[in-house]
C-alpha cells in the first residue's frame, strides 16, 4: 500500500468518527502537533541521507576508479601470461556468467517447484512445515558452509582436490534455493484463491490451474524473485574461491578445471599485488565496476522479460 | 513508453554480453595446437608438454609465481598453471589431502612428513622434495610526519610490540636515534590478524635476537594482546598508510610506499635489501637430517656478518619425487626447473622485489639436484 492510500484510509477513519473528529481534523493541528510531524519528517529524510550517502558514495568510487582501466584490452584479454600491468577479465567475465547460469538453471527449478508444493500442496501438512523451517535455517547459513559443503561432496564423488565451475554453481545454488523459495512462496501466496476456483470449477486438473493460471498471474513476481537470488550470489567469493578455484586462463567447461570469476578476480587483484601496485588496484576497481554493471543489466532484463514473454504470447 | 525502450535495451544487451563474452577467445590466448608448432623453435631443447598443473599455497609467493607462471608458459606454451593462494598452512593441508601438482609454503614440511608416505598427491612412499624459491626481506614499516628513517633495536622493537614502549619519544627510541626529533605520539603498533609466514618470521627473528624482551616464542598466529589487527598484507600495508604513528611488519616487495627501519645486526645498522637477505641465507645453513632432495634452511637470526639482513622470509616450493600420473610429474619437474632458474628468480625479483638465490652457487647446486630428482 502506498503512502497516500495510508493517508486516504486515515482520513476516512477520521471522518467516520462524526462531525466533531471532522471538524477538530480541519481546524490546524495543534503546535505541539506540528512539531512532532516536523521532528518525524526530519528523522525520515535523515535516514534516508544516511543511506544514500555510503551507497552514493560506492558507486561513485567504483565508477570513478574503474573507469581507469575501462578499455578494450579489459575486454578481449585474459591474466594468462601477463605480468604487472595490461591484461583483462575477460575470463573471470565469462566464468561469472556461466557459473550464474548454471545456478540459475539449479536453483530456480528446485526453489520454484518447492514453493509450489508449500503453497498449492502441501500447506499445513508436516512436511510443508519442516521443510519451511529447513528453508529459513538456509537463509543464514554463510556462504562459506555452503562451499564447504560442495567442496567436501564433489571431494567424495570425484576425488580430493576437484575444482570446477560445477563445484562453484552447486556451493551457490545452495545459496540461492531458499530465496528463490521464500519469495515464490509469498508472490503465488498473492495469487486470488478465486482465480484457482475459477479453474477448477470449470473442470480443469489442478496442475493445469497452476501452470495456466496461477504461474503465469504471478510470473513478473516470480522472475523478481529469481533476480534477487541472482543478484544475492553474483557477487559471492568465499565459497567461489574455495571449490571452482582460481586460473588466469580462459575455461568455457564447467565440468572440469578451474574457473575464475569477478568477485574472486577483484578479490586476487586486491590481495596479491605484484610491485606496480596501481596496476593490480586498477584492474580490481574496474573488476567491481564491470561486476556492478553486470548486476544492472541483468535487473533490468528481468523486468524487462515477464512483458516481452506476454507480447510474443499475444502476437503468436 | 521510455521507461519499456530502456528494459528493452537491457533485454538486448544481456543477450549481447553473454554472447560477446561465450564467443570470444581472449586475444591473449592463442587458440590450442597452433601454439605449439610456433613456440618449439626457440632454442630450448625441452620436451614441449601440454595440460594443466595446479599449485596452491603461500600467498606470499603470490606476485611471484604470477610472473613464473607467465615465464613459464612463454617456453610452454601449451601449459597452464595456476596458483590459488590460500595461505601455507591450507596449502600444506590440500596438498596432504591430494589433487594438488605442487605447494608453495612459508613454513616446511616437517622432516617426518617429508621423508615419505601419507601424501596423497604423491605415489605412495614418494618422499618430498622441497627447495628455497622466494627470499625476501621483511621490513619495519612506520608511519611519522616528517621522519623517514628510524634506527630499531631488536629489543626495542619488543617492546614496542608487547606494549611496553607506548609513546615515540620514548627514551629507549630516542636513544639510538640522535638526531632525529621524535614527537610525543602514543606509538600504534599494527600485527596481523590472520595466520601468517610473515608474522612466523617476525616472531622466530624477535624470539631469537631479544630472548628476554620476547617470550612468545615463534608463532603464525600473533600471541599479543593489544595492538591493532590488519587483515593480509594489503590490509597491514593500508593500517600503516592510514594512521599517524602506526608501525608493522611487511614483506619488503609490498612496502615500497612506507618508510623503513633500520635495524641492528651485531654492531651496526642495516637497512631493508634484497642482497642484504641474500647474505643473511648464505650465512645460514641447511637443515640437517633431511633428505637430499629436501633443501630447507635453519635461518641464521643473530648473524652479524657484514650486511647482511637477517628479518627475511624464505618460502618453499615442495612437490613429490614421484607422482601417480607421469605427466604430472613431468610438468612439475618442468616448472620447478624454470622457477629455480636464473631467469625464473629474475622474473620473481623484477615483479615481487624478493633476492635471486642464483646469487650464491653452492646454493643453486643443491637447489638444482633437487629438483632433477622429482620424476625421475
Amino acid at each position: 500500500m502506498s503512502i497516500a492510500e495510508l493517508v486516504k484510509g486515515g482520513e476516512r477513519t477520521a471522518s467516520g468518527r462524526g462531525d466533531a473528529v471532522t471538524t477538530l481534523a480541519a481546524s490546524k493541528p495543534s503546535p505541539a502537533r506540528r512539531a512532532k510531524n516536523a521532528l518525524a519528517t526530519g528523522a525520515v529524510v535523515a535516514a534516508v541521507v544516511l543511506t544514500a550517502v555510503p551507497l552514493t558514495l560506492v558507486i561513485w568510487a567504483a565508477i570513478r576508479r574503474g573507469s581507469e582501466r575501462l578499455d578494450l584490452t579489459l575486454f578481449t584479454h585474459s591474466m594468462r601470461g601477463v605480468v604487472g600491468a595490461g591484461g583483462g577479465l575477460l575470463h573471470a567475465l565469462t566464468g561469472t556468467l556461466l557459473i550464474t547460469a548454471a545456478t540459475a538453471a539449479i536453483a530456480i527449478p528446485l526453489g520454484l517447484s518447492t514453493a509450489i508444493y508449500l503453497t498449492e500442496y502441501g500447506s499445513g501438512g508436516r512436511l510443508a512445515a519442516i521443510t519451511r523451517r529447513a528453508v529459513d535455517i538456509m537463509v543464514s547459513i554463510p556462504s562459506i558452509v555452503a562451499g564447504l559443503a560442495a567442496y567436501a561432496l564433489f571431494s567424495l564423488l570425484l576425488g580430493p582436490g576437484t575444482r570446477s565451475g560445477l563445484a562453484g554453481a552447486v556451493a551457490l545454488a545452495m545459496i540461492m534455493i531458499p530465496v528463490v523459495v521464500r519469495s515464490s512462496e509469498e508472490v503465488l501466496r498473492l495469487v486470488p484463491a478465486d482465480l484457482r476456483e475459477a479453474g477448477l470449477a470449470l473442470g480443469s486438473p489442478k496442475w493445469r490451474v497452476i501452470r495456466k493460471i496461477v504461474l503465469p498471474t504471478a510470473l513478473p513476481g516470480l522472475t523478481a524473485g529469481a533476480v534477487l537470488g541472482v543478484a544475492r550470489i553474483i557477487g559471492e567469493t568465499a565459497p567461489l574461491l574455495l571449490v571452482a578455484g582460481f586460473t588466469d586462463a580462459m575455461n568455457y567447461n564447467l565440468a572440469e578445471g578451474r574457473m575464475a570469476t569477478l568477485p574472486v578476480f577483484i578479490y586476487t587483484q586486491w590481495s596479491s599485488k605484484g610491485l606496480d601496485t596501481a596496476a593490480y588496484d586498477q584492474r580490481a576497481w574496474a573488476g567491481a565496476l564491470v561486476l556492478m554493471a553486470v548486476v544492472v543489466v541483468l535487473q533490468l532484463a528481468a523486468r524487462a522479460l515477464p512483458p516481452q514473454i506476454a507480447k510474443i504470447r499475444r502476437n503468436r | 513508453m521510455r521507461l519499456g525502450k530502456i528494459k528493452q535495451v537491457a533485454l538486448w544487451a544481456t543477450a549481447g554480453l553473454v554472447v560477446a563474452a561465450l564467443a570470444g577467445c581472449a586475444a591473449n590466448e592463442a587458440a590450442e595446437g597452433a601454439a605449439g608448432a610456433s613456440k618449439s623453435s626457440d632454442g630450448t631443447n625441452d620436451e614441449q608438454l601440454s595440460g594443466q598443473l595446479n599449485g596452491a599455497g603461500a600467498s606470499s609467493q603470490s606476485a611471484a609465481q604470477e610472473a613464473w607462471k607467465a615465464g613459464f608458459i612463454s617456453l610452454q606454451s601449451d601449459v597452464t598453471v595456476n596458483y590459488d593462494p590460500v595461505g601455507s598452512g591450507t596449502g600444506r593441508e590440500q596438498f596432504t589431502a591430494g589433487g594438488l601438482g605442487f605447494v608453495g609454503t612459508d613454513a616446511p614440511f616437517s622432516a617426518d612428513e617429508a621423508s615419505g608416505g601419507g601424501q596423497a598427491s604423491c605415489a605412495a612412499d614418494s618422499p618430498l622434495v622441497e627447495v628455497p624459491v622466494y627470499i625476501s626481506p621483511i621490513v619495519v614499516a612506520f608511519n611519522l610526519d616528517g621522519i623517514d628513517e628510524l634506527k630499531l633495536a631488536p629489543a626495542v622493537i619488543a617492546d614496542i610490540f608487547t606494549g611496553k614502549i607506548t609513546n615515540w619519544n620514548d627514551p629507549a627510541i630516542a636513544a639510538d636515534n640522535s638526531g632525529v626529533e621524535l614527537p610525543d605520539l602514543k606509538i600504534s603498533p599494527v600485527h596481523r590478524s590472520d595466520k601468517s609466514g610473515t608474522t612466523g618470521n617476525f616472531t622466530d627473528y624477535l624470539a631469537a635476537t631479544a630472548p628476554d624482551n620476547w617470550t612468545a616464542g615463534e608463532t603464525e598466529e600473533w600471541p599479543a594482546e593489544g595492538g591493532e589487527g590488519a587483515e593480509k598484507t594489503q590490509g597491514m600495508v593500508e593500517a600503516l598508510t592510514a594512521g599517524n604513528g602506526a608501525i608493522g611488519y611487511v614483506d619488503a616487495g609490498q612496502a615500497a610506499s612506507l618508510s623503513w627501519a633500520s635495524i641492528k645486526v651485531g654492531t651496526e645498522w642495516v637497512a631493508a635489501s634484497a642482497e642484504g637477505a641474500a647474505k643473511a641465507v648464505a650465512e645460514s645453513s641447511l637443515e640437517e637430517g633431511r633428505g637430499e632432495g629436501d633443501v630447507v634452511y635453519e635461518l641464521n637470526r643473530t648473524t652479524d656478518a657484514a650486511g647482511a639482513y637477517p628479518l627475511i622470509l624464505v618460502s618453499y616450493l615442495a612437490a613429490c619425487e614421484k607422482y601417480e600420473d607421469a605427466e604430472t610429474g613431468k610438468l612439475v619437474a618442468a616448472y620447478f626447473k624454470y622457477v629455480t632458474s636464473d631467469d625464473g628468480q629474475q622474473a620473481a625479483a623484477a615483479n615481487a622485489g624478493s633476492a635471486p638465490l642464483t646469487a650464491e652457487e653452492g646454493l643453486s647446486a643443491k637447489v638444482s639436484a633437487a629438483v632433477a630428482r622429482i620424476g625421475a
